[in-house]
């Protein structure tokens, strides 16, 4: 993987590496997607496994469920008059 | 299900009035030197004890995965296997160390690594690492681990216990910090399979807050045959390898047939694992936003990619790859080439695990080492560090149900070995494992708690 798409992958992910950081871990990459092209050796044009076991999908009732514990929600967050606070947009 | 194993013996003792104080503070004290655990509560209940992997969420207890970015983090609710267990009078003496959000083998991927019981200079293995250690030093526990690609099996069989992952769906992920939807099971770590199986039906089963549980009755086709598949043992080093061969000897003069076979695609299982497991960690873990759960960017005024990359700052040096390689896998360019074809892949494997599985079990060594010294798990590359996943991989990758078990101890350490089965006949493992029990005698270095 060249630079210019390492660096492009980096921004996609929002991580920010330092230059020791960045070096270590692009070594790293490559020699992992070099291990993951072993797949190149099997041809396979089964449909794909999603899960492991069938699943069917469900769905449940369109209704509404209360939890009252909402202080403890809130604990894990910044709150402005119970209002979550949070970054600009 | 009538209680059996230790959970019945220590139900059935007498114990001192100050019991449960007691055992908090020893187990205080050796988690000094261990660090099995990342958290213990100030007071123990009463009840048979457990543990919880800290990816896994108790209502009230900082729950962190091991991870800065979840500092802080109090869930306000149990987990359903946490919950269903509380209900039935288990004590909650803690959540166990682990790799950060399971990314690792060897548990050493977290502010303190866990130590191994027999011979601290090494490894407990992981990801599941505090479970495996607490297992082995308290006498009378469970722990309740989690396993994606091995973190039940592999530090179960470096600390000498007994570990069982479950067949995907079987047991409820509701409350577990995800690190691969379609990988994660939640499982058990105890010193006897009876109290594995006991606490396995108060947990499994259907729940409405997890879409991929399911409602299969659980079966006990038991087998008197046992297939070997010669890519599963080429690696493993000699000294195992010859231990094996032992063990093979032993199940045969007990009555299981042995037979060998070859599937060769067990040899693109690692990276097939890898590319699914990093692709769906990469989305798991965008919720991390730096304004809820765990670690806060006070920081408001930024804008929001600012924000958020800051908060990922928190990542450990594995998230940090993992979330790239995942990021990677599923672009446009390319998830044909990997993602799509991994899953194919996944597919062609499990139908061919099954052939095998339909009237036999698969047996192997656990891991292909012994437990190694931390500093020598420190140099390894990533991809030396995967490989060793081999014997792990293939039923976690295919959702198949194993146990690893003791079956040796070399140079003073534990050997494990992992009996694998078909989809949903989770029972037929604890049978099989029983029968190990009635004739070999686990080792174990301490007995915290004994009465």
């Amino acid at each position: 993987m060249d630079d210019t798409e390492f660096d492009r992958l980096l921004r996609i992910c929002r991580l920010r590496l330092d230059k020791k950081e960045r070096e270590r871990i692009k070594k790293d990459v490559d020699e992992i997607i070099g291990y993951f092209n072993k797949i190149d050796d099997l041809n396979c044009d089964l449909e794909p496994a999603f899960h492991p076991i069938e699943i069917e999908g469900r769905m449940r009732e369109d209704s509404v469920e209360k939890f009252d514990d909402q202080e403890a929600l809130l604990k894990n967050t910044k709150t402005y008059r119970n209002f979550v606070l949070g970054p600009r947009i | 299900m009538e209680e059996e194993g230790y959970i019945a013996d220590f139900n059935g003792i007498e114990k001192p009035g100050d019991y449960f104080h007691r055992l908090r503070d020893e187990i205080q004290n050796y988690n000094e030197k261990f660090h099995a655990f990342n958290f213990i509560p100030e007071k123990l209940e009463e009840g048979f004890p457990f543990s919880v992997k800290d990816n896994i969420c108790v209502k009230g207890v900082e729950t962190t995965a091991s991870s800065r970015i979840l500092s802080g983090y109090l869930p306000p609710f149990d987990a359903t296997v946490v919950r269903r267990v509380k209900e039935k009078g288990f004590s909650f003496i803690g959540k166990t160390n682990m790799d950060e959000f399971g990314f690792g083998s060897f548990g050493i991927n977290t502010d303190i690594s866990a130590r191994n019981p027999f011979d601290e200079d090494r490894v407990a293995g992981g990801s599941s690492s505090g479970a495996a250690v607490a297992t082995a030093l308290i006498k009378y526990h469970i722990a309740i681990a989690e396993s994606t690609g091995g973190s039940i099996s592999n530090p179960a069989s470096f600390c000498g216990v007994v570990g069982f992952t479950p067949t995907y769906g079987a047991v409820s992920r509701y409350g577990l910090i995800d690190y691969a939807n379609s990988l994660d099971k939640i499982g058990l770590m105890a010193r006897s399979v009876k109290d594995i199986e006991f606490v396995f039906d108060i947990m499994k089963g259907k729940d409405e807050h997890d879409s991929t549980s399911v409602d299969r009755k659980i079966e006990n086709k038991k087998s008197r045959k046992i297939t070997v598949i010669d890519e599963m043992i080429s690696g493993v080093d000699e000294d195992i390898r010859k231990s094996f061969d032992s063990l093979l000897g032993k199940l045969e003069a007990q009555g299981y047939k042995i037979s060998h076979t070859s599937l060769k695609e067990i040899g693109i299982s690692g990276p097939v694992y890898y590319i699914i497991s990093m692709a769906e960690a990469s989305t798991n873990l965008a919720k991390f936003s730096g304004f809820k759960y765990g670690l806060k960017v006070e920081d408001f005024s930024l804008d929001y990619n600012t924000f958020f990359t800051n908060a990922r700052d928190a990542f450990g040096e594995e998230a940090k790859r993992r979330i790239i390689l995942g990021t990677f896998v599923r672009a446009a360019s390319v998830r044909a080439r990997y993602y799509q074809k991994a899953l194919s892949l996944r597919a062609l494997l499990i139908r061919k695990m099954r052939e095998i599985l339909k009237d036999s079990y698969i047996l192997s060594p656990t891991m292909p080492i012994k437990a190694p010294k931390i500093k020598d798990v420190e140099k390894l590359t990533p991809v030396q560090n995967y490989m060793l996943d081999i014997l792990t991989i293939p039923p976690n990758l295919c959702g198949f149900p194993h146990i690893s078990f003791p079956y040796d101890y070399i140079d003073g350490l534990p050997i494990g070995a992992q009996v694998i089965t078909d989809h949903f006949n989770d029972k037929a493992l604890f049978s099989f494992v029983e029968d190990w029990e009635n004739n070999f005698t686990y080792k174990f270095k301490y007995n915290l708690g004994e009465i």
